[in-house]
């Protein structure tokens, strides 16, 4: 048995097993803890593979930042707002399970009777090496037959930065743009109105509504000291009803 | 064909030992340079002018208490600290600490390895630096661990874009993604008229190397952008928790990578190996050591930034910066300037 198989035997033993924690931990952030450890773990043989260009990048992308963004997000949410992990109905598990048999069962066929199998590509590794190795081989690539589908790729980037945004402090974006409109756009009336506009009214309440504070949802507490508030908090867990 | 392999090995041995052995006494250095330029002498009782002083600072913190708080999650307690320790010196594993030598009839290459994407390389592992911190200060199980931990990590992650981006004009003007090669580059010579400089990427890449220190004293959370880890902001952040040897982690971490670091500034821009009369490794050190005593002089003199500013540095001043060093670069390597 070579070094090689050896090896890749050894990285994808524990890979899987780290798949299996990702899927199985209790714990969140173990989960994706797991997952870090299977990417990288995929990148190391990547390198067996030859395409370490691809694992450096599969580490810096995935692990290093899309990893990184999930981590973040299951640290700042409570424990109790995620999602349900290890529950469900009894007949979801059971269901789940069989999915789970069925899947595994057309990948053990795909491999067993070797009928998945790509194509070979036009690049053989004499090609790469002549052509200084696979990041110049890729860069020669990418950027004389595919450099409008980069460039639309960036392009979704892009979209997808600005709808982050958008989304998080919709002001950054509309406040500009309302500006903008006002400076832009031409208006052949008098600055100050021609007096046929509506004048804008507050909206009130129609007459009778009695807000909560006022239907008694705490007794007004004008606390003198603060044992006084302490004693009749208005929030808090220590509130009593 | 293992004889490689061997070779590997023990140059990857030695140069461990030595990085290991420089991080302790770069804790020396750093105190004894810090206590000078604050007008005060430093250690000085531990041994002669206080060279012992990094045994002692051992000693001490493997003896104290290891306290692991009741809320924390153990496991990740535990490998928090040791992730960040073994990423940090893996970066010196593609560092040229010479050419090929020829030793007993064996060939010696003097680093540990050379693969073809060498510099993303140092990249990935930068990446990789990240969950060292958002690990340590999760799993403490203290709000103001968590905090610091998240605001390191945002910094961490924003500097580390202006830090691959700086070094993208470097990979356009050397064509090659290899340490090995960049250094190679480094060692012609350039003519301009009766003037001969050697091709260092400092004088091709002002701006970039610019950019490239300001992002890396960033990513290793150093002064003036340690507002994760200062003691009067956030108590300690993400290492708020640990105690003993497990702190010592974290903190001989930030050394080390201060050191590659160094180490890879000096290749990339510096010329690494070269200087005037003989070519070697004396040279390399020489350039890390002006690095090291930067960081130490910039800790000593500058007022720590606070954290939105810190951030919109990244993103609204360096950035841009960046873009327009790739740009200009591009061009001036498209249209052939002189002989870069």
């Amino acid at each position: 048995m070579s070094a090689q198989v050896l090896v890749f035997d050894i990285l994808s033993v524990i890979a899987v097993l780290a798949a299996l924690g990702v899927v199985l931990a209790r714990n969140p952030v173990h989960s994706a803890v797991s997952l870090a450890f299977t990417f990288v773990n995929l990148a190391a043989i990547y390198v067996i593979l030859r395409a370490e260009f691809l694992a450096v990048v599969q580490i810096i992308v995935y692990t290093g930042a899309i990893l990184v963004l999930v981590l973040f997000v299951i640290m700042l949410v409570h424990q109790e707002d995620l999602p349900e992990f290890h529950g469900g109905q009894p007949l979801q598990r059971v269901f789940g399970f069989l999915v789970g048999l069925v899947l595994l069962g057309e990948v053990a066929a795909a491999i067993l009777t070797r009928t998945a199998v790509g194509q070979v590509g036009p690049w053989s590794p004499q090609q790469v090496a002549a052509a200084g190795g696979n990041v110049q081989a890729l860069g020669e690539v990418l950027y004389s037959g595919y450099v409008l589908p980069i460039q639309a790729t960036a392009v979704v980037l892009l979209v997808a930065t600005i709808g982050a945004l958008v989304l998080a402090r919709p002001d950054v974006v509309t406040v500009p743009i309302g500006m903008a409109r006002q400076v832009l756009t031409i208006s052949l009336g008098h600055p100050r109105g021609d007096g046929e506009e509506e004048t804008f009214e507050v909206p009130m309440l129609p007459a009778g509504t009695t807000t909560k504070a006022e239907a008694g949802d705490r007794e007004l507490v004008m606390a003198k000291t603060g044992d006084e508030f302490t004693d009749k908090p208005a929030w808090g867990e220590h509130r009593t009803r | 064909m293992y004889e490689h392999l061997i070779s590997s090995y023990i140059v990857g041995f030695i140069v461990l030992n030595v990085l290991l052995g420089l991080m302790a006494y770069m804790t020396w250095f750093e105190r004894k340079v810090l206590a000078r330029l604050q007008d005060r002498l430093g250690p000085t009782r531990t041994g002669p002018f206080g060279l012992l002083q990094p045994l002692a600072d051992g000693v001490k913190l493997l003896s104290k208490e290891d306290i692991i708080p009741a809320n924390a999650d153990r496991l990740i307690f535990l490998v928090a600290p040791v992730v960040s320790f073994v990423l940090a010196p893996l970066g010196a594993a593609v560092i040229p600490f010479g050419n090929t030598i020829t030793l007993f009839g064996y060939k010696v290459n003097l680093f540990v390895t050379d693969i073809n994407v060498a510099a993303l390389y140092i990249l990935a592992l930068g990446s990789m630096g990240v969950y060292g911190i958002i690990l340590g200060g999760y799993a403490s199980g203290n709000r103001y661990s968590l905090l610091g931990a998240l605001r390191s990590a945002a910094q961490v992650v924003s500097y580390e874009v202006v830090l691959g981006l700086s070094l993208i004009g470097v990979f356009i003007l050397s064509g090659s993604l290899s340490l090995v090669d960049i250094v190679n580059e480094q060692s012609r010579t350039l003519s301009f008229g009766a003037l001969q400089v050697p091709n260092w990427y400092i004088l091709s890449q002002p701006l970039a190397f610019g950019l490239f220190l300001v992002a890396a004293v960033a990513e290793t959370n150093r002064s003036p952008f340690d507002l994760p880890e200062a003691e009067t902001e956030l108590i300690g952040g993400f290492h708020t928790e640990y105690s003993g040897f497990r702190f010592s982690f974290f903190f001989l971490a930030e050394y080390i990578n201060m050191i590659v670091v160094s180490l890879l500034a000096s290749t990339l821009f510096l010329g690494g190996i070269d200087g005037p009369i003989a070519a070697g490794v004396w040279w390399l050190v020489v350039k890390a050591l002006i690095f090291l005593f930067f960081y130490v002089w910039l800790r000593a003199t500058l007022p720590r930034f606070r954290y939105d500013q810190l951030m919109g540095l990244a993103w609204k001043v360096l950035l841009p910066l960046v873009f327009l060093n790739i740009a200009l670069t591009g061009l001036i390597r498209l249209f052939g300037i002189g002989a870069l």
